[in-house]
Formats: C-alpha cells, sequence, structure tokens
C-alpha cells in the first residue's frame, strides 16, 4: 500500500495522536533491559509494548483477519460504544471491549469463542433492527462493514416484527454541498462525531435526541463547514453519510483500485484511484504515517475532475492559419523545430508539478536537441508561492499553501525559480500539469503550450501567439516521483491508461530526438 | 494403435437396398396421404395461431411498474453485474422529492436503462439477481427488428404493459 | 396441295403449342406439388398463402424472379454464361417433340398423327438431346467461375456420362424387343397382354425397365442423384452464380426434363399412349353413346389415348417427387459404384438375356 521507497533523513515529526504503529514489537537485545509484557490470543501468546489495547496488539500481529469494529477508528479517540468488538478475557465476568481494554501481562484473551461469537450476532441483530436493508440503492453497497459483519456474524433472520424506523425528514438530507446523510441506515456509532470533535476540531456534527430517535444533526445553520468532509464518507461504516460527488454514479464492485498520490498540494497524500473502463471516479486516502495518516482533504480528493475534464487538451495540437487543429505527435514537433531554430531567445519554464524524473530531463534534453543555450527555471505561482520557502500549512491537519506537489523536487533539480515570475524571450516553452500558475508574459509572446491543459486555459492566450500544445499525462496516468512540503520522496505508478493521444514527457522527447 | 474398423457387415437383403427403400417410400407415402387427405401436421399456422409456452419461458425483458406508472428499478445495478453477456447498461440518477412516493425506497433511479436484445442471451440472471423484481422475462419471443439498433431497448419500452409474462 | 400444306401446317403449329402448353404449362403445378408434397410427407403444411391452397404460389415466384436483378458474375464469360441456361431448357423440349401422345385423330378428313415430329429415328434423336443435358452443366459451371460450380459441373457431367451408358444399354435391349426406332411401333407392339399383365415392356423387360428408370433419375440431376447441386456440399453446384430468370429456365428445364424423361420411360417400358387396361370399353361405351362413326370413334381413342399418356406422366412425375423426399443424396462413390459396379453389368447381362430371348421367340 505504501509508496513511499526513499526518505529524508530527517523524519516528520507525526505530532497527530492517530498514527497506529502497526510493527511488530520485538525484545530488547540488551539482556539488562525488563522482559516485555506477553498477552495470549486464541491459544498464542505475543509480546506488546505496554498501553496497547487487545485489539491494537490483535492488529499487530493479524489475529485473524481483524476483530470487527464500528466504533473504532485507529485515528480517533476510543469510544467503546458499539459493543461489536467485544472478546472474551479468562476471569473477567463479562465480555470485554478489545478496543478499550489495554492488555495486561498474562491476560488470556478469546476472540472467537461461542460466547463471542453469539455476542456479535446479537449485536448485528440489534443493529439491523432499524437498519433499512436498501442496499440496492445504497452507495455503500459493496465496501460497507455492516453488510461485510452480517455476512460473517449476523443471524440470518431476525426477530423484529415491528415497523422500521424512518427518519422521514433525514432520508436524504445534505449536510453540506458535499455530503448527504440518510440517517435511516446509521448505526450510531458516533465516528463522525468524534472526527469533527477530536480531528479537525470544528465540532460540526453532534447527536440528538437518544434511543431510537437518536439523529446525527449539524450544529450549525451552514451545514458541516470543514475541509475534510470526505473522509467521514470514506470510514462511517454504513451508507449514512455518502460524497454527493459519487452519489449514483457506480457501484464500489466495478471499481478498479490502484494507489497513486493525490497533487492538489504539496504535502502529496496517498490516495487510491478508484476507476472503471480508465475513467476516474473518486479518490479515496490511503493511510500512511508519515504523510497523510488515514486522510485527506476535500480540494484533493475533487482534483481529479481537471483530469476527467471534457475540455483537457489529449491530442497535439498545431497551428495553422491562427488556429489549432490536432495533429500527430511528428507533425507538431517538426513544426515547433522550425519555430524554435529560428528564434532568438528561448525559455523553458518548468512549473512546480513537474515530476523529479520530468524536470531533469527536460532540463538536460531541451537544449540540446534544440541545439540552443536554453534558459530553464521553475515556475510555482499558486496562492502566490514561489519557491518551497514559501510554503507553510494552512491549517492543523493536511492542508499546504503550495498548491503544486513537487516544488522542493523541482528545485532539488538545480532549477531556479523564475525572474519576477515573468517570461522574458521570444519563445517560451510552458511545460505545466494543470496544478502550477501561468507565468505572467507580454502581449505578444510567443509559446509552445506542453502538459495538461484545458481549452479554458489556451483561451487566455491570443490564438496566434500559441505555436503548438504538446498534450501530457496527469499523475495518475503516469510514472514518476514526488518530494513534498516535508522532503519525503514519493514514487508512483500509472493508475489508469490514458486512452487519448497525449504522451509522457519521456515519450515526446524520444519523438523529439529521432527528428534531428 | 491402429484404426478400428467398426463398419458392419451387410446382410444380401441389405445390400440389395430396394427392400429398404420401398419401406422408406411406404413411410412417406402414409404421411402424404394423412396431409393431403386428412389434413394431419405437426406444424401449426404460426402467426395466426401460437404454441402455448410455459410460464417458465424465457423471452424479452419487461420492467414492472407500479401504479404510478413508475418504474420499481432502483438502478441498483445488480442485474448489470450478474448479466454475463453485458448487455444491461444502466445510469443512475437520483429521484426527484415530488416523484418519490414511496419514501426511502425509491430515492434512487435508472435514468437510462438500456437492453441489447442482440448480445443477451435470456439466461434470466437477471430476473434472478433484481432484489426489487423490476426487471423480469416475458413470455414474448417474437423480436425480429429490422436494424440493429431497434434491437437496443430503452427504458419505455421496457416498460410496456405487461399481464404477468403477456403482453397485454 | 396449297390447301393441304396450308392444313399440315396449322396442324403442325397445333400440336407445337400443344406440346408447349402441356409440358411448360405442367412445371408451375409441379412446382407447386413439389412443395407442398413435400410439406405434406413431412407434415407440414406447406405454401397456402398465395391463392386458394397455394396454387397461385409459383406465380409468385415467377414475379420474384422477373424482378430480380440481372446479374452476371465479373469474371465471368459471358456467352458460354448465358447459353447455359438456353441449353437447358432447349434440349428436354425439343426431345419431347418426338415422343408421341396419341395414335392418330382425323379432323377434316384428313389423318393427324399426335406427335410433333414423325421419324423412324425417334429414339436415337431423343437420346441425342437427352445427351445434350450434359453440356449446360458444364457450360454454367465453368462459365460462372466459380469452385463451387465447376465443382457441381464436374459432378454433373461425370455422372451423367456414368449413368447414360447404363440407360443407353437398357434402352438397347429394349430396341431388340421392338426391333424399331419409331417410337409409334414400339407403342402398337405394346398393345395386347401377357396373360392378366398388358403387354408392357416393363413386364417383358423388368430388369431393364428399372436400370432405365434409375438411370433418369441420375440424367434429370433429381435426388437421390443431384450431387450437380448438392446444396449441403456446394451451395448451389452449377447454377450457384444464377439469380432471377436465368435461375428459373435452369429450375423450368429440370422439370421440363422431368416431364421428357417420364414420356420416355411411358412410351418405352408402360405403353406409351396405349390405352390404359380397361379404357377400351370405355371408350366404345362413350362412341356408342353419342352414337359417333368410325370418325367420331377413332378421336374418341385419339383423346382416351392422350388422357392414358397424360396419366402415365402424371404417375412417374408424381414417383419423382416422392422419391426425393424420401431418399437422401448418394455419396459420390457410392454413386460411381452404382453406376459403374452395379447397373452397367446388369444391363450388359440384361441385354445378353434378352438379346437370347427374343432369338428364341422369333424363331
Amino acid at each position: 500500500m505504501s509508496n513511499i521507497t526513499e526518505f529524508d533523513i530527517k523524519k516528520p515529526k507525526v505530532d497527530l495522536n492517530y498514527a497506529s504503529d502497526k510493527k511488530p514489537v520485538h525484545s530488547d537485545p540488551n539482556p539488562e533491559a525488563k522482559p516485555l509484557p506477553k498477552v495470549t490470543i486464541d491459544g498464542k501468546t505475543y509480546d506488546f509494548k505496554p498501553g496497547d489495547t487487545i485489539m491494537q496488539v490483535a492488529e499487530r500481529y493479524k489475529v485473524h483477519e481483524e476483530i470487527p469494529r464500528y466504533c473504532y477508528h485507529p485515528g480517533m479517540p476510543i469510544a467503546g460504544t458499539c459493543r461489536m468488538c467485544t472478546v472474551e478475557v479468562e476471569k473477567a465476568p463479562k465480555l470485554m471491549t478489545s478496543c478499550s481494554t489495554p492488555a495486561a501481562d498474562g491476560m488470556v484473551v478469546h476472540t472467537r469463542s461461542d460466547k463471542v461469537m453469539k455476542s456479535r450476532t446479537g449485536v448485528m441483530e440489534f443493529l439491523l433492527t432499524n437498519h433499512p436493508l436498501d442496499c440496492p440503492v445504497c452507495d455503500k453497497a459493496g465496501e460497507c462493514e455492516l453488510q461485510d459483519y452480517n455476512y460473517e456474524y449476523g443471524p440470518g433472520t431476525s426477530n423484529f416484527k415491528e415497523e422500521k424506523r424512518v427518519f422521514e425528514h433525514a432520508t436524504t438530507k445534505k449536510l453540506s454541498d458535499k455530503v448527504t446523510l440518510n440517517m435511516n441506515r446509521c448505526v450510531h456509532c458516533e465516528r463522525c462525531v468524534r472526527f469533527t470533535d477530536d480531528v479537525t476540531k470544528t465540532n460540526d456534527l453532534v447527536m440528538v435526541n437518544r434511543g431510537w430517535h437518536k439523529e446525527l444533526e449539524a450544529t450549525t445553520e451552514a451545514g458541516l463547514t470543514n475541509e475534510y468532509q470526505g473522509c467521514l464518507t470514506d470510514f462511517c461504516p454504513v451508507g449514512a453519510l455518502t460524497w454527493n460527488d459519487f452519489r449514483f454514479k457506480k457501484r464500489s464492485w466495478f471499481l478498479n483500485r490502484k494507489p497513486s498520490l493525490c497533487d492538489g498540494c504539496s504535502k502529496g497524500c496517498n490516495i487510491e484511484v478508484h476507476s472503471d473502463s480508465e475513467i476516474v471516479y473518486r479518490y479515496v486516502p490511503i493511510y500512511n504515517e508519515l504523510v497523510n495518516g488515514h486522510w485527506m482533504c476535500d480540494a484533493g480528493r475533487s482534483s481529479y475532475t481537471s483530469y476527467t475534464n471534457p475540455l483537457r487538451v489529449i491530442a497535439p495540437l498545431m497551428k495553422h492559419n491562427d488556429a489549432l487543429h490536432s495533429t500527430s505527435i511528428q507533425t507538431l514537433l517538426t513544426d515547433l523545430q522550425v519555430h524554435l531554430k529560428n528564434a532568438a531567445s528561448i525559455q523553458l519554464v518548468v512549473g512546480t508539478d513537474a515530476t523529479r524524473e520530468e524536470a531533469a530531463l527536460l532540463k538536460e534534453k531541451v537544449p540540446t536537441i534544440i541545439g540552443k543555450n536554453i534558459a530553464v527555471s521553475y515556475f510555482n505561482g499558486t496562492n502566490g508561492v514561489q519557491t518551497s520557502a514559501d510554503d507553510k500549512k494552512l491549517d492543523e491537519l493536511l492542508k499546504m499553501k503550495d498548491l503544486t506537489p513537487n516544488t522542493k523536487g523541482v528545485e532539488e533539480q538545480g532549477l531556479s525559480p523564475l525572474a519576477n515570475g515573468e517570461v522574458n524571450a521570444d519563445i517560451a516553452i510552458l511545460f505545466r500539469n494543470g496544478r502550477a500558475g501561468i507565468p505572467k508574459m507580454k502581449a505578444d509572446q510567443k509559446v509552445v503550450l506542453w502538459g495538461i491543459w484545458s481549452q479554458d486555459e489556451l483561451k487566455s492566450f491570443p490564438s496566434k501567439n500559441i505555436l503548438g500544445v504538446i498534450a501530457g499525462l496527469a499523475t495518475i496516468e503516469k510514472e514518476g516521483s514526488y518530494k513534498n512540503a516535508d522532503g519525503i520522496v514519493q514514487k508512483f505508478h500509472p493508475a489508469i491508461t490514458h486512452k487519448g493521444g497525449a504522451l509522457s514527457a519521456h515519450q515526446v522527447v524520444g519523438v523529439w530526438k529521432t527528428l534531428n | 494403435m491402429g484404426t478400428i474398423n467398426v463398419s458392419k457387415k451387410y446382410t444380401a437383403k441389405e445390400k440389395a437396398y430396394l427392400p429398404a427403400i420401398l419401406i422408406g417410400m411406404k413411410i412417406t407415402m402414409k404421411r402424404f396421404i394423412q396431409g393431403f387427405l386428412f389434413r394431419k401436421h405437426d406444424t401449426i399456422m404460426y402467426p395466426e395461431k401460437k404454441r402455448d409456452y410455459s410460464d417458465r419461458f424465457r423471452g424479452m425483458h419487461f420492467i414492472s411498474v407500479d401504479k404510478n406508472k413508475t418504474e420499481n428499478c432502483t438502478a441498483c445495478y445488480l442485474c448489470e453485474t450478474i448479466c454475463p453477456a453485458e448487455c444491461i447498461h444502466i445510469v443512475a440518477d437520483e429521484r426527484d422529492e415530488e416523484h418519490n412516493p414511496y419514501g426511502v425506497k425509491k430515492e434512487k433511479k435508472p435514468v437510462s436503462f438500456d437492453i441489447d436484445a442482440l448480445r443477451c442471451c435470456f439466461c434470466g440472471f437477471c430476473e434472478e439477481a433484481c432484489p426489487k423484481d423490476a426487471i423480469k422475462l416475458s413470455g414474448n419471443y417474437e423480436l425480429a427488428v429490422s436494424s440493429r439498433e431497434e434491437a437496443i431497448y430503452d427504458l419505455d419500452h421496457l416498460k410496456r404493459d405487461m399481464n404477468g409474462r403477456r403482453e397485454k | 396441295m396449297e390447301n393441304s400444306l396450308m392444313f399440315d401446317l396449322s396442324m403442325m403449329m397445333a400440336k407445337i403449342v400443344v406440346i408447349l402448353i402441356g409440358t411448360l404449362g405442367v412445371v408451375p403445378v409441379m412446382v407447386w406439388f413439389e412443395r407442398r408434397g413435400a410439406a405434406w410427407m413431412q407434415r407440414r403444411v406447406g405454401p397456402n398463402r398465395v391463392g386458394p391452397f397455394g396454387l397461385l404460389q409459383p406465380l409468385a415466384d415467377v414475379v420474384k424472379f422477373i424482378f430480380k436483378e440481372t446479374f452476371i458474375p465479373k469474371e465471368a464469360n459471358k456467352f458460354y454464361y448465358l447459353m447455359a441456361p438456353i441449353i437447358a431448357l432447349i434440349a428436354p423440349l425439343c426431345a419431347v417433340a418426338v415422343i408421341p401422345f396419341g395414335s392418330k385423330a382425323i379432323i377434316n378428313g384428313q389423318e393427324v398423327v399426335l406427335q410433333v415430329a414423325q421419324m423412324d429415328t425417334g429414339v436415337i434423336f431423343i437420346l441425342a438431346f437427352a445427351g445434350l443435358e450434359v453440356y449446360p452443366v458444364i457450360l454454367a459451371g465453368w462459365a460462372s467461375r466459380n469452385k463451387y460450380s465447376v465443382l457441381g459441373a464436374l459432378r454433373g457431367s461425370s455422372q451423367i456420362v456414368s449413368y447414360e451408358i447404363s440407360m443407353g444399354i437398357a434402352l438397347l435391349s429394349m430396341l431388340v424387343v421392338y426391333g424399331s426406332f419409331n417410337p409409334h411401333e414400339m407403342v402398337s407392339w405394346q398393345q395386347g397382354s401377357l396373360g392378366f399383365l398388358p403387354r408392357w415392356g416393363a413386364f417383358v423387360n423388368p430388369i431393364g425397365a428399372l436400370i432405365f428408370w434409375i438411370s433418369i433419375f441420375a440424367e434429370t440431376n433429381r435426388l437421390p442423384f443431384d450431387l450437380a447441386e448438392g446444396e449441403s456440399e456446394i451451395v448451389a453446384g452449377y447454377h450457384l452464380e444464377y439469380g432471377g430468370m436465368k435461375f428459373a429456365a435452369f429450375f423450368m428445364a429440370e422439370y421440363v426434363a422431368m416431364i421428357m424423361a417420364s414420356g420416355l420411360l411411358a412410351t418405352l417400358f408402360f405403353g406409351g399412349y396405349g390405352l390404359l387396361p380397361g379404357m377400351e370399353h370405355l371408350v366404345s361405351m362413350v362412341a356408342n353413346h353419342f352414337g359417333f362413326g368410325d370418325v367420331g370413334l377413332q378421336n374418341t381413342k385419339a383423346a382416351f389415348e392422350f388422357i392414358s399418356f397424360a396419366t402415365k406422366i402424371a404417375f412417374f412425375m408424381f414417383l419423382f417427387v416422392w422419391i426425393r423426399w424420401t431418399l437422401p443424396r448418394f455419396r459420390f462413390d457410392q454413386l460411381m459404384d452404382l453406376g459403374w459396379k452395379i447397373l452397367f453389368p446388369i444391363s450388359l447381362i440384361n441385354l445378353v438375356v434378352v438379346t437370347i430371348g427374343v432369338y428364341y421367340f422369333n424363331s
């Protein structure tokens, strides 16, 4: 899952308390040291760190698949309310919740005894008394913890004969323009409430009323306001909270899941790209303790739309009679080569959203291919950021000021920032992957556009100024690495295959070389 | 391993051919007389008269509707998922509040629901998979069309009036 | 003299018209009967939509044939390609001209022989034109420039040539019996009776009749000898590339050939236009009833002779259809086996036996 292949020597300080350490514990080789405490789970004895709960010990050693849970989430404080994770502890009179019971030396735990299984069956039956079972309609179906656990532990039948309670007003309630609540499906695990209380610290959500009438409500009239609402829909174990952008778009079982990186800001959150037939439907964060923990922001979650945008240029465009026409890469480059050879001065501006490999390639190869001395510089231009020194955290969690993923990585290649943020040459080659800003330029500046551009962005140039557009690949379509704001280098592989006529920078340079 | 010769030896009577030919001619003559004089046929006058098929016969699909003529389908994609021929194509969307008289049960609706009858193998898995008893197979087996496009049936066609498995 | 020529000419025209209408007119009826008869034998209903009992089905077919696109394959040899259906249709029609369909009528005090072309070597003439039937098959198959057509043509030609031999020998054995090439003499030889049987060639020389009968199936390319067409193997064989009226010509030729073959079979082996057993009484009854004189009696007899002849032909046509829907197609090696190893030796032996018999009886 983790894409980390290289680290900076200085590890970033993990100052959030949600990261659970899943690495096994090894005894200290020093014979003087105190022996580690031991706990017996399902007949096997394991070492553990003092302070671990039974659940954490079981997770560390992967006892069975996992202990079922609804309210427990490693990134949030422990509540112990759902009673799904109860295990049998010898000499304890009742079943204990494994998520909140600290392991003790010599403790003997059974996670799959008859008593435990019976308890789980009972919990499932109670959870399902009021659950509408509208899985056919529910977007969570297929990745729903209620479905999974019911399949594994559920009774199969119900003794509940009464009418199910229905929240008439909250069947499809918009908590914000991003999240829809269906209160009927809720199992009251309160993960969402704890998330807004303890992770985002915005206190957006609260449970009102009691018992059957316990209902999730936003604390303010405006509804949810925090920037991490998508996470609510990720960890909601049922389909109570659903992400509007994905709502009814695709059933979860059709999706291909491939790891990649979010390039929405310099944080470099690890994501899973969910696609079907090479069409991206959503980004979902995956756990990386060093970078993003369990979460990602809403802006990053929706950032795939710039790649699925129908206006994105996905074929090489060549200028002919002051209008752009799609063509083959060979034709375009042959045409550009003539312009570039005749130009008095050329400037290559690499956006800070280029991968490290692309930046190195452009800096090294493009001047040799054109056969001229070319000024190569980088440009960021987002949120007023020019260099990585301007970058800073925008909030307690993940959001960064720099909205490009690789400022540090481009700087590392020895490029210098664009002076005054303004291009000044006969022809400027702008390499940019849709994230970096467009530098200032004079009104009749001739440009060659390279990378990811949309038709709207092309309109910001007078049409006679664009010599050609070389369509490039998006982060999720190509291979490379980014160095994030914390100095962590993360390598990624294509999550989807590009179906248009765009080519990677390596392919373009390869074609370009053969034309000389 | 040589070739095993399984051909049988013919008797003189069989070798003469003619008796066997005469037996065959007797049979065809019997049929001829039955058909000519007594009008005994195993076939039927098809378009006017149709055979009764079993109620379990699997013909062209239809989508059942409720009393408001709203389709029972909730666009759950289970039929599309199970379909071995990949002939069902659904696009789902949210149902408007005002057209949602049954509350939770119908918050989702199919915007388009196409069945490519040319790909369909009439296995009936979609009918089995459907949690709402929305998609069903009718007894209609007359599916001739004059172009390939006509064989792709949309939601309006699938919602046609049905009486059980028979068309009204 | 002038008058007599005009009379002969008009009589000749009348006979030609009768024969043409008779043969070509039977084709649509046969097409209808073939299809409905096949249906009945297979317990189906058959074509019954066009007209009463589907009788107008052949008419609908003709309309369809006429309005079909006239198509000639690009690579075809046009002349031979167009020649083939014409020969196919004309050859059997010519052969029919020699087959007598009655003894003679007396019209205007003059005797009119009920036969289009009166010639002493009638049977040889028939054989000559029946032999022509191999040409359309070869021409059509070769000129179409189609692999299947060529295959069909090769099959057809070797089959027709093979069976022509046993057919010729069977015919020869009958010529020995009759001692004449003239069909009229053959028919008159067959008048009379053999005990309770009529003195028909088939009863005098049953093996020859059987061989001849089998051979005409092969000669007319009818099942079980339709290897030249062989739909299941070579699509439509030699006439694969023919459509519209050109195909219709082949189609008609098949039925005309059947009529010709039936007529020949009837003339040679089944008493020709000779009255069916028991019909003599009918003739005299009718003549007595109307009080005809000698002339009237002869004309009544001629009419009944025509009816007898038509009945015999109808029976053999029915037999063609009946056999077709009973027997499957031969394999090609079986076909050749039958022709060369069975029919040919048997017909030879039969010829010898018959010759000895005739010699013995005559002396």
